[in-house]
């Protein structure tokens, strides 16, 4: 890969902003007063075969590094994804945006010739024009807040809507869970719920690790201690081990105070 | 302290702690030696770190010798564990005298000894002294003479590097003459000259306590007033020349019982560290180390310590018997002769406060530690002693695992261990003092010594002033320098200032009365008296009519100051000195927490406003009605709940003309043409609701079943108590008398619910996530917090003030943002909840003081910080929490802190501070220590106290210089701007039928952006409370070029280096994006440093 990258650059005729095999560099500034650009690294969308994308192929621009203030109009990640296509869209009110930083881009085009126009745009583009300025600093962040003043009512008739849809399919679920109730599968296995006539225990860990401590408890409640010689010759020999433990750590703590001469008392 | 007699007594001279001082220096040196030897011979602990032990089963249960059994048992005899055992051998180590070092001092002695013997014409003492020389000071005028005289000669002899004088103990009649080898050995040994008479030359009967040897004629140049009224007794006098008549029995006297087992001479010189840690040696009339060797003595004499005690037994014994025994009730003695014409006790009791005799029966060892004499009998030094053992005794039974650190190894200067210090300067306002309170006397006895004349009638006289506001004062005077001996010797005026500490009492604090006697009571002239003008008659309550004073003071701010008032106005008014001569140290550090326009408050006031209007409003929370589920519990969940927030909310009023408004919504927004609004933080309020088979047990739903009650809510406050309430998913802001609360509802088996994690089995186990443990903390551990704090300040009225300056510091060095607000307030309970060795704090001045040693000492590394609130965690638990810890080191955050509530995971310090940050706090406050401890211990004052509060600005990458105009808290900058801009708030408090703008901080939202955009490639550090520039600190390792990725691209550029693809930080274009994102708020962007060239 190294190499080829490097004779890729080489070989370009013209003095052409460097870029990675495959992608062009398109530079890009928020407006006409800045002095330097960043630059989007762009390639059509394309994936090896057999590796599964919602991206219609060809027609897509795959841009990488995308700026922070570049926040309308496409569709754009936090990190590469072939999977994700456009969810349908979150609840404002339960899922916030997220603050932007830099950002990938996937770009969906009518036609594939927008692909290939993309890719030869020279640029340097820029975000915010006269015609059309885009918001930063203060004026952004005085619009967020206006934005983020919620309305109660909106909120209301989504909580509404989850909720009835919500208790549907708990009904169903429940009386689905009622008709199979003491019904054996085809094996003659009959599922026992909690719900039933005679509920059993939870099938959670907690619950089971319960059971295995009360086990274990009556068991040492049964065991005599210090009552065999052996026994009470192991003890001695577990508690001296213990002194010895606890020796070697000491000593071990002191190595360390000595090395930060922590035992010079002024 | 050592007395090495002139003559052939130079041997005994090595055990003293002059010649042990310098010394130490030279064994530590050598110990860097032995120990960087041994570091690279056995394998050291990987970078400081503390590793769990891992003996083979061979090595753990092997058959223990005999000697192994014996260290055993020894160690469970003389010693708590053996950790106290190995710490013990090591400090031992440190201070004791090596061989070879001994070998060299006893030369350098015989030296000396064959000089001062072969200095011509020094006649035979008996030729210098004469019957009667005892009187008018004749004796210590020729004893300074006859020692000029071998200074003069032994200055001449290249053996000596130098020659000079010095004071013994501070007595300015005594000079002794100090020589110090020429050489490599010149700062190894000083050998210490005292003249002595023969022994039996002075009779000790004229030497009593009650009799006088300065002659008042001689002395003031009149008999004493009147007729036939006796001449004064001198018993500091006569103690000073009995102290050279036996001087070298006492030495004899150590030698033979010190050297009689190994246990004596280490438990003294354990005692002796112990000493010098508490500066109780210090200065002139200190408890010396002598004076606890003749202690040991004592006890040995009396069975209380025997010769098979170990040092550590010793060292303990002493301070039990300190702590226990009133040496001011009941004197000891070390004379063992039952001869009937030797004084009594009493009679020494009479003259001193603190009586220990020596074996002739005549010395009052403890003369010099009574600050006064027979003017009023108590001593500050012993009070201070006692005080001291009870504390070390007390640390010693808690069986704290740090015990041996704090009882040896932490040194307790007076301006950390006492909550405010005065000084008094110019000294020479003393002799006026003197005159003012007919300290004639006692300037007789002193030989003109008015600052020692002084101290105890002054002392008395603020220690009863202070009253029930004190618990403990204490003096200081730096020791008497010594000088050349072709100059003057040093005067009184001269030996610098006299400073006091005072250590105050929580709950007298608050009191600004001190109440006097009914008026026609004969005590009301008494009172009268002593508090003069400010005595005034008062009709109380209950009817009768009593003589008071009265102190101004409203805030809890001034009613600490109060002392300071006391002792200015009974200074001036018994003993003429005037407010300018008392530098009174105890609140400048308050301005650092001063409200913006309040100056005669730290907050304490306006916390507790806002804390009494969150009770209202759980009050109203609680008695609501038409909520679908009730209330069952309403707990606070921020800062200003707990007392520990910097600046206090106040209440607030919007000018509406400032804003936007959004009718429809009923809510005010900031406008693009004002300057930004006030910050007004909503205080966080989590309210449980009950749980019920009502609540989904579906993580979405939940949130769904929330955001309902959170409407509900906001509706039922306006309806039933016309609240103005906002309402969104997560919770409900409500408007209660210009404060701002949020409040979130809570269902508390939610956490549990977004733990549920189903196996394939269909067996549901329970797994952290960030989800479930970000809503524990929030919603569970944060209010127990908040509570268990809460209370604390309660007990410790100082807590606040101690968490604010502290976390002030913190956020004024730019660090705020790397440390959780909570981690820091544990920090400072812990200062209050874990004091050893001192008291817990009584002002914010002394536990910031404390805050700065402990963050610049602690080591986090290897120690988890225990805070015990309420006690809750025993020792054994602290012990299992402590080797739990070690285990899991790796895996836990750089600074650990334990709490009851959390006993393994420190959820406050997962999310920060990384390893960098902690060390630069911990640099930061290392060199902010010494140096604000200095300003405070200097006596012209401590000059611009906001020094150590000033970041250092030139370690930063870039600067972004933010625009005033916008940062919404600029008047709480450290350095207060002279004028700022209207924040669009009325003066008078009222209410509002709109809601304010909440948490809009335009620094740090841009923070927030700048931290997700560049968060990879740079640090950003910023103080919230009016910060007007943001550091930023480029990241080393992202600058280095790297490979292409299409997943790194952020902020980089492809670069072509020598002939190779890379990517790099596009310097250029993210420093224009620093600007762009910040528009309007960002002034300039100043890169300061070329290291970012890549």
């Amino acid at each position: 890969m190294v190499a080829r990258r490097r004779k890729c650059a080489a070989r370009d005729p013209e003095d052409r902003i460097p870029s990675p095999l495959g992608y062009a560099a398109i530079p890009i500034k928020f407006s006409e007063k800045q002095q330097a650009s960043h630059y989007l690294y762009v390639r059509a969308h394309g994936v090896r075969q057999g590796t599964k994308s919602t991206w219609p192929q060809k027609r897509t621009l795959f841009v990488l590094n995308v700026p922070p203030y570049c926040t309308e109009s496409v569709e754009l990640q936090e990190k590469p994804d072939l999977a994700e296509s456009p969810k349908e869209s979150r609840s404002k009110f339960f899922h916030p945006k997220p603050v932007p930083g830099f950002q990938v881009a996937y770009v969906v085009f009518q036609k594939p010739s927008g692909v290939s126009a993309a890719l030869a745009l020279k640029g340097p583009l820029l975000v915010s024009t006269e015609s059309h300025p885009v918001k930063s600093g203060i004026h952004k962040w005085i619009s967020d807040y206006a934005d983020s003043v919620p309305d109660p009512e909106a909120l209301r008739v989504e909580v509404d809507t989850f909720m009835e849809a919500y208790d549907q399919k708990i009904a169903e679920e429940e009386a689905k869970a009622k008709e199979e109730e003491g019904v054996p599968d085809e094996e003659g296995w009959v599922k026992v719920t909690r719900r039933g006539r005679r509920p059993v225990l939870p099938r959670t860990e907690a619950a089971s690790l319960r059971v295995l401590e009360r086990e274990r408890r009556k068991r040492s409640r049964k065991e005599l201690l210090n009552f065999y010689a052996w026994q009470h010759r192991e003890s001695k020999m577990e508690h001296l081990a213990q002194l010895r433990k606890k020796f070697e750590e000491d000593k071990q703590r002191i190595e360390l105070l000595r090395a930060q001469r922590k035992f010079r008392p002024y | 302290m050592g007395p090495a007699p002139a003559g052939e007594q130079l041997r005994g001279a090595t055990g003293e702690p002059e010649v042990m001082e310098p010394a130490l220096e030279g064994t530590g040196k050598e110990g860097k030696k032995a120990s960087s030897r041994k570091r690279t011979l056995a394998e050291p602990p990987a970078k400081g770190l503390l590793q769990p032990v891992k003996l083979s089963r061979a090595e753990l249960y092997k058959e223990p010798t005999n000697e192994e059994l014996n260290r055993l048992r020894e160690t469970e005899i003389l010693f708590h564990s053996s950790l106290l055992r190995l710490q013990v051998e090591e400090l031992l180590k440190e201070v004791r005298l090596s061989e070879k070092k001994k070998d060299r001092i006893d030369a350098f002695l015989r030296e000396v000894n064959q000089r001062v013997v072969r200095v011509p014409s020094v006649p035979e003492t008996e030729e210098i002294l004469q019957d009667k020389d005892g009187l008018n000071q004749r004796y210590f005028r020729k004893r300074a003479l006859y020692l000029a005289h071998l200074a003069h000669h032994l200055a001449q002899d290249p053996l000596f590097g130098s020659v000079c004088f010095s004071y013994t103990n501070g007595c300015h009649l005594k000079p002794s003459l100090l020589l110090r080898p020429r050489g490599k050995d010149e700062r190894l040994v000083t050998v210490r000259l005292h003249p002595c008479p023969p022994p039996d030359f002075f009779r000790p009967c004229r030497l009593l306590p009650t009799k006088n040897n300065v002659r008042s004629a001689w002395y003031r140049g009149q008999s004493p007033a009147g007729d036939g009224s006796p001449e004064p007794p001198t018993p500091r006098y006569n103690t000073w020349v009995l102290q050279d008549t036996v001087l070298e029995s006492h030495l004899q006297l150590l030698s033979t019982i010190l050297s009689s087992a190994q246990g004596l001479k280490d438990g003294v010189a354990l005692l002796k560290v112990w000493l010098r840690q508490r500066e109780l040696d210090k200065g002139q009339g200190g408890f010396t180390g002598f004076l606890v060797s003749m202690l040991v003595v004592f006890l040995v004499s009396t069975r209380k310590i025997h010769t098979t005690m170990s040092g550590y037994q010793v060292l303990r014994s002493v301070l039990q018997f300190l702590a226990t025994t009133d040496l001011t009730v009941n004197g000891i003695s070390l004379c063992l002769s039952s001869d009937p014409s030797l004084p009594a006790l009493a009679d020494f009791h009479q003259a001193f406060s603190v009586v220990f005799l020596d074996s002739s029966g005549h010395l009052n060892l403890c003369a010099d530690v009574t600050a006064s004499t027979y003017h009023q009998g108590w001593s500050l030094l012993w009070l201070q002693v006692q005080h001291e053992a009870r504390l070390s005794m007390m640390l010693l039974d808690s069986r704290a695992d740090d015990g041996f650190h704090l009882l040896l190894m932490t040194p307790k200067p007076m301006i950390r261990a006492f909550d405010h210090v005065l000084h008094l300067r110019p000294l020479s306002r003393l002799q006026a003092a003197c005159h003012r309170l007919k300290l004639w006397p006692e300037l007789q006895d002193n030989g003109g010594d008015y600052v020692s004349a002084a101290l105890g009638p002054l002392t008395t006289l603020l220690e009863q002033g202070l009253g029930a506001r004190l618990n403990l004062l204490a003096h200081s005077r730096p020791p008497v320098p010594e000088w050349d001996i072709s100059q003057d010797p040093p005067k009184h005026k001269d030996s610098g200032t006299l400073t006091l500490g005072l250590l105050l009492r929580p709950e007298g604090l608050t009191s600004v009365l001190e109440l006097g006697p009914e008026a026609d009571q004969p005590e009301a002239a008494k009172f009268r008296q002593f508090w003069g003008s400010r005595s005034e008659l008062r009709r109380f309550q209950d009817g009768a009519i009593r003589e008071a004073v009265v102190w101004e003071a409203a805030s809890m701010s001034q009613k600490r100051l109060i002392p300071h008032q006391v002792v200015t106005h009974l200074l001036a008014l018994h003993a003429d000195i005037p407010e300018t001569c008392v530098h009174y140290v105890g609140g400048p550090l308050d301005a650092l927490i001063q409200g913006l326009k309040e100056t005669s408050s730290t907050g304490e006031e306006a916390l507790v406003a806002a804390v009494r209007c969150y009770d209202d409003l759980s009050r109203l929370l609680w008695g609501l009605e038409g909520l679908p589920l009730t209330v069952s519990a309403v707990q606070g969940a921020h800062p200003v709940l707990r007392y520990t927030e910097v600046f206090p909310p106040t209440p607030v009023r919007p000018a509406f003309s400032f804003y936007e408004t959004l009718r429809e919504r009923s809510s005010l927004l900031p406008r693009l043409d004002k300057p930004c609004p006030a910050y007004v933080e909503p205080m966080t309020v989590v309210c449980h609701l009950e749980g019920s088979g009502q609540w989904p047990q579906d993580a979405e739903a939940v949130q769904r079943v929330r955001a309902a009650f959170q409407l509900r809510l906001a509706e039922l406050l306006t309806q039933q108590h016309g609240l103005q309430c906002r309402a969104t998913a997560t919770h409900t802001d409500v408007l209660k008398d210009g404060f701002v609360f949020r409040i979130r509802v809570a269902y508390q088996r939610e956490p549990q619910i977004l733990k549920e994690v189903q196996s394939p089995e269909g067996m549901i186990s329970l797994r952290d996530t960030a989800a479930s443990l970000r809503l524990e903390r929030d919603t569970r551990q944060l209010p127990l917090l908040t509570s268990a704090l809460h209370g604390l300040q309660q007990q410790h009225p100082a807590f606040s003030g101690v968490a604010r300056l502290a976390k002030r510091w913190v956020r004024a060095q730019l660090l705020g943002e790397g440390f959780a607000d909570e981690s820091l307030d544990l920090v400072a309970a812990a200062l209050f909840l874990h004091p050893e060795p001192f008291t817990p704090p009584s002002s914010p001045q002394v536990g910031f003081l404390r805050f700065l040693f402990l963050v610049s000492t602690f080591d986090w590394k290897n120690n988890p910080l225990f805070v015990n609130l309420n006690n809750e965690l025993t020792v054994e638990e602290q012990v299992e929490i402590r080797s739990g810890f070690l285990a899991a080191r790796a895996q836990l955050p750089v600074m650990v802190i334990v709490t009851p509530q959390d006993r393994k995971n420190s959820v406050w310090t997962q999310d920060g501070p990384s390893a960098q940050i902690l060390q630069q706090l911990v640099v930061l406050a290392a060199e902010a220590l010494p140096m604000l401890e200095k300003q405070l211990m200097d006596p012209r004052g401590p000059g611009d106290i906001r020094t150590v509060f000033r970041p250092p600005l030139d370690i930063y990458d870039v600067l972004i210089r933010l625009s005033p105009r916008h940062i919404p808290r600029h008047r709480q900058a450290v350095d207060s701007p002279a004028a700022s801009f209207c924040r669009g708030l009325l003066s008078q408090p009222g209410p509002s039928s709109l809601m304010l703008v909440l948490g809009y901080d335009p620094p740090q939202l841009y923070l927030t952006q700048l931290r997700e955009a560049f968060g990879d490639l740079a640090l950003f550090f910023y103080d919230q409370h009016g910060g007007e520039v943001i550091g930023v600190l480029w990241k080393p390792t992202s600058f280095q070029p790297q490979p292409f990725k299409a997943s790194s691209t952020k902020g980089r550029m492809v670069m072509s280096r020598g002939g190779e693809l890379v990517m790099v930080p596009n310097v250029e274009a993210i420093l224009e994006d620093f600007a762009v994102l910040g528009e309007g708020l960002v002034q300039t962007v100043e890169a300061r440093s070329e290291r970012w060239t890549v």
